[in-house]
């Protein structure tokens, strides 16, 4: 049993691998469509990712959507898991499961229903929609990651500062604040891939006018399989190879046992 | 929520609830709102009537849809598990420098957005790609058209959420405590039987919560089917895709999205009760 599932774990790391690891030489390659083993190698296509209009806009409008609504998420998200993790009221547990929500609904229907609201309310083929769409999708990632490590927190800590004299709000900015940190910056990180991501809601309403990468993707891929996909697959592989090696190796030189961390939610 | 404002000031604590205030505002407008809309367009699109239910619960073409999302969707979970286990098993049983390098693959690909994995499996499955080019120098002179079929659709859904069970299934591998597996082999337990009567039921926890999960986000799969899936054999998420943006059919479209919500939430319900759902995606 032991020595059968040691192989078919094998055989599945080459199946998981494989998908991730091909789009770097198809970067490379000068084929005109998709063809692998690439027929010769240049730089071409990425030249033409970073001189064209058509790709460039559509990566900034993302980075820029990506950005307001992690601070909109934030501003929401970090008042009201302070109430729930630290307060008991009626009602809790409800409020609770209200969080999640967004993340239970298929993106497909909550895409109707923003094209459809956001067509009276006029927000369709604009940025501020998609924030606002994309806000509520990142909630439920944001409070799970921020109430697990407040739900850490010890508050004696607070209780020390307190007695010593420090005004509650000295305290919150002192104490709280700095020891909360790093779960504030994990919070955000996942609010900022999971817009970032997704692609689904961005189909319906971003538009032309908002277009984000992954609705450029989608249709590019549609459509005629545009090469430079591959260069921006290969561009996306290493930022999320350096997110997730960094910690590693960080851990590694400070106490050299690096602990292997796992992702805490999905999109 | 529920409650009156009197019996709140009662308490005297109206800090959770002025904390609470903003996003539970901004969740009720744009959140409870548009899906209210869904709800009451499936029922007034273009006429106020259950015409749309009656056909999409009752058309040929409707059922089958459904019939072949629900049929994906298990097929999915179950080669999602077939695959997931053995690997979650070599990184729970394996040296911590290996495993800790499986991890890291497996933690990549989850983080490695849907398109890109997409678009991998276009150029892996492709005409020009190298399964057929494989095929072609063993002999087979008309290799199979791959791409575009329900064959690259699916292996791509289960490469997909294969990350998903992993993690899960992991998790409770990593907790078992190996005097469990020592005391059952010394009273006799060997080989099939052992893993049939003792490793499995303790990795059962992890098994459902994978498989839940898997079959959920399955359910509802909008990019990968429509990308790489016969344009015949539509997943339930495209078919609703398309009714908006080619016909505008708002009423069908959204009475197939509240038929998609209810089968999912139903899921979830039954899941949140036995497990909690903060678990799931924990």
């Amino acid at each position: 049993m032991n020595t059968f599932m040691r192989w078919a774990g094998f055989v599945v790391v080459l199946f998981i691998a494989a998908p991730l690891v091909i789009v770097v030489p198809m970067s490379f390659s000068n084929a005109s469509s998709l063809q692998f083993p690439p027929p010769g190698y240049w730089l071409g296509y990425y030249r033409a990712y970073f001189t064209s209009v058509d790709w460039l806009i559509p990566t900034w409008n993302s980075i820029l959507i990506a950005t307001a609504t992690t601070i909109l998420t934030m501003a929401l998200v970090v008042p009201a898991t302070f109430a729930l993790v630290r307060h008991k009221f009626r009602g809790k547990g409800f409020a609770d499961l209200m969080m999640l929500m967004p993340m239970a609904v298929p993106h497909i229907v909550m895409a109707v229903g923003y094209y459809s609201y956001f067509g009276d309310l006029g927000l369709v083929h604009s940025h501020l929609g998609v924030i606002l769409a994309h806000t509520c999708l990142s909630v439920p990632i944001a409070f799970l990651v921020l109430s697990a490590n407040l739900k850490g927190f010890d508050r004696n800590l607070e209780r020390a500062a307190q007695s010593l004299g420090a005004s509650p709000a000295k305290t919150f900015l002192h104490v709280t604040l700095p020891i909360l940190r790093p779960g504030l910056v994990i919070s955000s990180l996942f609010a900022f891939i999971q817009s970032f991501d997704e692609t689904v809601v961005a189909i319906f309403i971003s538009g032309r006018d908002a277009e984000t990468l992954p609705r450029k993707m989608f249709d590019s891929i549609r459509q005629e399989a545009d090469p430079v996909i591959a260069v921006i697959s290969t561009l996306l592989f290493f930022v999320v190879l350096i997110g997730i090696a960094a910690p590693y190796f960080a851990s590694a030189l400070r106490s050299r046992a690096p602990k292997p961390s796992r992702p805490a939610g999905a999109h | 929520m529920g409650m009156s404002l009197s019996k709140l000031t009662e308490k005297t604590n109206i800090w959770p609830w002025l904390l609470l205030a903003p996003l539970g505002i901004y969740m009720l407008i744009f959140f409870v709102v548009p899906l209210a809309e869904v709800a009451i367009m499936s029922f007034t699109e273009p006429k106020v009537s259950l015409a749309n239910y009656q056909k999409v619960l009752t058309g040929a073409l409707y059922q089958r849809v459904f019939l072949n999302t629900f049929m994906t969707a298990a097929f999915v979970t179950l080669c999602c598990l077939l695959v997931g286990y053995p690997l979650a098993y070599l990184m729970a049983h394996s040296k911590p420098r290996t495993a800790m390098l499986i991890l890291l693959l497996v933690t990549m690909s989850f983080w490695t957005s849907f398109l890109v994995r997409t678009y991998s499996w276009m150029v892996l499955l492709g005409n020009n790609g190298p399964l057929i080019a494989f095929l072609q120098m063993m002999g087979v002179d008309k290799p199979p058209q791959l791409l575009f079929t329900r064959f690259s659709s699916t292996l791509a859904m289960v490469h997909i959420l294969a990350p998903y069970m992993i993690m899960n299934i992991y998790t409770v591998m990593k907790k078992i405590d190996p005097a469990l597996i020592r005391s059952a082999e010394s009273l006799g337990a060997r080989g099939w039987s052992l893993f049939r009567h003792v490793y499995l039921p303790l990795t059962a926890p992890g098994i459902a919560n994978g498989s839940v999960l898997v079959f959920v986000i399955c359910l509802g799969f909008y990019v990968t089917p429509v990308l790489l899936g016969s344009p015949r054999e539509q997943m339930i998420a495209g078919l609703i895709g398309h009714q908006i943006e080619e016909f505008l059919a708002f009423g069908l479209g959204s009475a197939m999205a509240i038929i998609l919500l209810v089968v999912t939430l139903i899921i979830l319900t039954i899941y949140h009760r036995r497990f909690g759902l903060d678990k799931l995606w924990g």
